[in-house]
């Protein structure tokens, strides 16, 4: 993988999200680790989340990026760390840490924000912590209207994962964790 | 063969496998994930390594 400066010394997305919760930092968990969670056979190589832009939040965000040695991605071999400024603006920060690459989305496909995601959002019960995960058809919504041929590929397998979800729980089933057979 | 089968051939989306995954719970599916991140990582590592020694002169 090609991430510049650094690279991360392992890579554990399950712990970075955990350690993301237990920093108490509020965002959104979207992208291919959403779908992975709901159970789309997919597999994805960094943590996607669109954050909270509280001031609050973001200066929370800041202390966990330092405490896993957050650079940004590059091409060169330049060390960069985020700045305030980067967590406060409407662009992507694409991040490498020690425990695997982050990406952190100020808005996501139709400039929508954390605020607008919120009721789009399925919580689970992830080791002691409530995740917040953009549910499955807001998730495929977004896909049809990308431009990325990753995300074109990927979406008849999120298209069939809603079909048999719903089969099996029901049109409501992402109001609730789906039930460990 | 069922309509339903037709239309998954067109997809070419595999239903089994997806099926399998809603079998398991939602820390399972990361941690399958996580298992398959760093098996990508490492052959890519490994094909890294083959390249740089297939360029070395003798």
């Amino acid at each position: 993988m090609s991430i510049g400066g650094t690279k991360p010394t392992s890579a554990n997305l399950g712990e970075l999200l955990e350690r993301l919760l237990e920093a108490g930092v509020d965002f959104i968990l979207v992208g291919g680790l959403a779908a992975v969670i709901q159970g789309a056979p997919v597999t994805t190589m960094d943590v996607d989340i669109v954050h909270s832009q509280s001031p609050e939040n973001i200066a929370r965000l800041l202390a966990f990026l330092k405490s896993v040695d957050a650079v940004q991605r590059r091409m060169d071999d330049n060390l960069v760390e985020p700045k305030e400024r980067d967590l406060s603006g409407k662009g992507h920060v694409l991040l490498t840490t020690r425990i695997g690459p982050l990406d952190i989305l100020a808005v996501i496909e139709g400039g929508r924000t954390y605020e607008d995601l919120l009721e789009h959002t399925v919580e689970i019960d992830f080791r002691g912590h409530a995740l917040r995960v953009l549910d499955l058809k807001t998730l495929i919504e977004l896909k049809k209207t990308s431009t990325d041929p990753k995300d074109k590929q990927r979406l008849p397998v999120l298209k069939e994962t809603l079909r048999q979800l719903e089969e099996k729980y029901g049109r409501g089933h992402d109001k609730e964790d789906s039930p460990k057979e | 063969m069922s309509e339903e089968a037709k239309t998954d051939d067109q997809s070419g989306v595999d239903r089994g496998l997806i099926a399998m995954f809603l079998k398991m719970s939602p820390e399972e599916r990361l941690q399958a994930n996580d298992n398959a991140f760093r098996t990508i990582m490492e052959l890519r590592d490994v094909y890294r390594r083959h390249k740089t020694n297939e360029r070395k002169p003798r």
